[in-house]
């Protein structure tokens, strides 16, 4: 199949996943969803008020009309205003979505290169001194709660050494990335790395087994290049599928991160939605991020076919 | 060995991006100007900024500060008293309480905004009567309308008339809501009510320009334009605040009248700020900070000027043994301990078959659970020492509290509790060491809690235990902070815990938790004596004096008698501040009122350097 009938069905195919996200959305909110309306009432409500929040909110239609309404959003892309703040939904998206990734995407590339590269270097010296100490290292590093990490790392280099704020966030993002981001993205990359250099070591020892490492050792080939151009390139497919997973999370981000260092981003949004059941909100990151996710989900298996050619679109 | 060389040039080479990453940076903010800027938090996030659709104690607060209100409270009395703010005198009550006449001050204008078209922009009572009228358009779904609802004659007819209609009608006439003149109302009450007046001290009554609503109706939140002190000056969403001074703001100086000048708070206040043109402060920037941790070490660092409301996880640290840590004490910071207006209680559910009602038996049941609690340990484990024991449903602080009333019958006394149990029939049947009802059937309470919280779990596993101790057998049940809240409404609960914190300072605020009509609006145990109500009722239609406060503490009395709640305690605060903060008095009733802070420059940029 070519690539272009291959995209063309893959979009068709998650018009039906959609729905089905739609739907679980939909029916969780209304089964285990807190009634927006005893949210919204404030301190002193009577049933009548509580009636006219549910009428205004439009929870007191039939379900049906409900979905309809959601499945109307979906199409337009317009999912109103937030229950509890009146901001629009989509400025909430456009403006929380940039902290988010200013604080995720470092991550997510310090992590997957010093990951890789730790990787690599751990495999070659399988067994060593070396090996076992990282190997503890991660081990040890893995058994500790993020939140241990949070708080201890912000009191030792926000408080007692000074080195970075505690906490905060401006509109410039060149002051966020130099003066706010750095002590989070330190901590989520220092936590990352442990279970990513692990599971990246895995697949490169996987690969190094195998007999074209030998065939190519026997050529005379320098290890160097044994080990970047043919087993990192091979082992560079269950790289790439663990960090399609991993790359839908990048939009939500962290909530621990967000919370502790009032960062304005989406984790802290969808949680407090949660907490306010503002369905608009949840709504509109459920939805989206899952159209995320599978379009990252086609972009990952477009990308193996350029990774290893002898890869086929079915 | 090559390999390991290698091996330690690729470590070498990661650590030295870990420490580029990690490369000191300087902590203080920007060096400040010579504009006085507060720097400062707030425990949770804002909603927005419109008065009449937030219910939120932190978007109230910066809406005191941009809107002005009617009455206002005295800074520095204590109890709190009312003084005029954007009237020129606190309105009398009369034909007993039945009718109050506002009269607006003159010249009083609104921050200039797009809305008014270049033309400056007067408040006048009309204001006061649109602001009123929108509370209770069904459109808006003010969750403060309980405060007027019922009170004003007219106006529940015209919001009726709109449910009908779809359109509330702002043009139309209300009886109770009399314009005079360009600055005077008469409002006239459905029945007298001497604690009328307090609501106009609440930013969700502010006078409003009814142009700048329309203006921006599809996002009232987000452009608040008033008369007060301060003025929006940027927001950005759960992360910032700021505040501006109102370069417009009427001339207003602080009235000493009732300072206390033995009091060390009262004294710097008078000496920094009376007779000064308010507010002082140019600028005040708000950084809402969930996190405990934060929260605390962004004062610690400096990087707040002020904080309130520290938790009580870091009181024992800037307080150990009540007196103020020595390394803060060096910096000249301050703290400031304040009782809050508040009681916390569990409320049983007197609609219940097995723990309501008012019969002897189900009334020995509650009072034995009451007895059986052990709410010192509430007090001095999960509280952390900070509170004070809850006497009456009625904190300290309000009018109304009566000192010398005290709840010996609510002591924590679990011999006591069993002794009661054992004489009502409620004993141990079949050996398994709970205790069943009189007639055999099993004895099972459940108590609703919050799942949002961990102090509302760990109080909900300490009734589970102290039940245990007398042979109660508890369960505990966790909900979304909604449906809990659901539940209380419907008196679908056994048992649930609450706080409530002073809308107003007068005890009718708290006892009206308690008044039977309320149930399933405020009164979540559904508690319905008609000895109470009757009480409350003629409590209702006289002024604050001997006689009411009489009144009260019987109503008290019954309380305790009847025991719709266990009551739990009075919360305190520890606020902190730097050395250059000036002109700080808490007030029961604000969270801070910035208006009447001030900042030394001088020593705040000292400090910095």
């Amino acid at each position: 199949m070519n690539l272009p009938s291959f995209l063309l069905r893959r979009l068709l195919h998650m018009v039906p996943t959609l729905l089905g996200v739609m739907l679980l959305v939909f029916i969780l909110f209304n089964w285990v969803g807190g009634d927006p309306a005893y949210i919204l009432a404030g301190k002193i409500s009577d049933p009548a008020q509580i009636a006219n929040i549910r009428l205004q909110l439009g929870v007191d239609r039939p379900y049906w009309v409900q979905f309809w309404i959601f499945v109307k959003q979906v199409c337009s892309f317009d999912f109103g205003r937030s229950w509890s703040t009146g901001e629009r939904v989509s400025d909430i998206l456009l403006t929380r979505v940039g902290p988010t990734l200013t604080i995720m995407v470092p991550v997510l590339l310090l992590e997957t290169l010093l990951a890789v590269l730790f990787a690599v270097l751990v495999a070659y010296v399988r067994g060593s001194l070396t090996d076992r100490l990282v190997m503890i290292a991660c081990t040890v590093a893995m058994s500790i709660s993020f939140l241990v990490y949070i708080i201890v790392f912000q009191w030792l280099f926000g408080f007692k050494l000074g080195w970075f704020p505690v906490q905060g966030w401006t509109e410039s993002f060149a002051t966020n990335l130099t003066r706010y981001a750095p002590l989070p993205i330190l901590l989520a990359v220092l936590v990352g790395l442990a279970p990513s250099l692990r599971l990246y070591r895995s697949f490169v020892l996987d690969e190094m087994n195998h007999d074209y490492v030998r065939t190519a050792r026997a050529k005379g080939m320098s290890e160097h290049r044994v080990m970047l151009k043919h087993v990192l390139r091979n082992a560079a497919i269950p790289i790439l599928t663990n960090l399609g997973i991993a790359l839908p999370g990048l939009f939500v981000g962290s909530f621990l991160l967000e919370v502790f260092f009032s960062i304005p981003g989406l984790g802290r949004e969808v949680v407090e939605s949660v907490n306010r059941s503002d369905f608009p909100v949840i709504k509109a990151i459920t939805v989206y991020l899952a159209i995320l996710t599978m379009l990252i989900n086609l972009l990952v298996d477009v990308l193996y076919r350029w990774v290893d050619p002898r890869v086929t679109f079915k | 060995m090559r390999a390991s060389v290698t091996t330690l040039r690729f470590f070498a080479a990661a650590i030295a991006v870990v420490l580029v990453l990690a490369t000191p940076h300087d902590t203080a903010p920007q060096a400040a100007t010579q504009l006085k800027v507060l720097r400062t938090s707030q425990r949770t996030a804002e909603t927005g900024f419109d008065p009449q659709r937030i219910s939120d104690v932190y978007s109230n607060d910066i809406c005191a500060e941009i809107f002005d209100t009617a009455l206002d409270y005295d800074y520095l009395a204590r109890p709190a008293r009312l003084v005029p703010n954007l009237l020129t005198e606190v309105p009398v009550a009369e034909q007993h309480g039945l009718v109050y006449t506002f009269k607006f001050k003159r010249d009083v204008y609104f921050t200039e905004d797009p809305a008014f078209k270049g033309v400056r922009r007067e408040l006048t009572a009309a204001d006061q009567i649109y602001a009123l009228k929108r509370m209770m358009d069904p459109a808006v779904s003010s969750p403060n309308i309980w405060l007027i609802e019922g009170r004003i004659t007219g106006l529940d007819a015209l919001a009726a008339q709109a449910k009908k209609n779809g359109r509330f009608d702002y043009e139309a006439d209300v009886a109770g809501l009399q314009l005079l003149d360009r600055y005077t109302l008469r409002i006239t009450l459905t029945k007298p009510d001497f604690n009328f007046l307090y609501i106009f001290t609440m930013p969700t009554t502010t006078p409003l320009a009814r142009e700048v609503m329309e203006f921006y109706k599809d996002d009232t939140m987000g452009h608040p334009v008033g008369t007060g002190p301060f003025k929006l000056g940027q927001w950005v969403r759960r992360s910032k605040i700021v505040l501006e001074r109102n370069p417009t703001y009427r001339h207003e100086t602080l009235d000493t009248t009732h300072a206390d000048l033995n009091d060390e708070w009262d004294r710097e206040v008078v000496q920094g700020i009376a007779g000064r043109p308010l507010p002082l402060l140019d600028r005040i920037e708000i950084y809402p900070i969930e996190a405990e941790q934060p929260y605390f070490l962004a004062f610690m660092n400096g990087e707040h000027d002020l904080t309130q409301e520290l938790p009580s996880t870091y009181v024992s640290q800037v307080l150990p043994e009540g007196r103020l840590a020595p390394g803060l004490a060096r910096q000249g910071v301050r703290a400031y301990r304040e009782l809050q207006a508040e009681v916390t209680y569990d409320a049983f559910n007197m609609d219940d078959p097995v723990v309501g009602g008012y019969d002897p038996q189900r009334v020995a049941l509650r009072r034995a659970m009451v007895l059986g609690y052990n709410r010192d340990q509430e007090i001095t484990v999960i509280r952390r020492n900070t509170p004070l024991a809850a006497q009456s449903p009625v904190p300290p602080g309000v009018v109304g509290y009566d000192p010398g009333f005290t709840a010996a019958d609510q002591d924590y006394d679990p011999a006591r509790a069993q002794a009661l149990l054992d004489l009502y029939g409620y004993v141990d049947r079949d050996g398994d060491g709970y205790r069943e009802r009189p007639d055999g059937s099993p004895l099972t309470i459940e108590y609703k809690n919050s799942s949002g919280g961990l102090a509302s779990v760990m109080l909900a596993q300490l009734w589970q235990k102290s039940m245990k101790a007398i042979g109660i057998r508890m369960k505990m049940t966790s909900l979304q902070f909604a449906d809990l809240i659901r539940d209380q409404k419907v008196g679908k609960f056994q048992m649930t815990g609450a706080a409530w914190l002073a809308d107003y300072p007068d005890a009718q605020n708290f006892l009206q938790l308690l008044y039977g009509p309320n149930k399933g609006a405020s009164n979540n145990s559904r508690f319905d004596l008609p000895q109470f109500n009757a009480l409350y009722e003629q409590a209702m239609a006289i002024p604050d004096s001997p006689e009411r406060n009489a009144l009260y503490r019987e109503m008290n009395r019954h309380v305790l008698a009847y025991a719709p709640w266990r009551l739990g305690v009075t919360r305190s605060w520890v606020h902190v501040m730097r050395p250059w903060v000036k002109g700080y008095k808490k007030h029961p009733m604000y969270h801070a009122r910035y208006k009447y802070l001030d900042i030394d420059v001088a020593a705040q940029e000292a400090a910095r350097r």
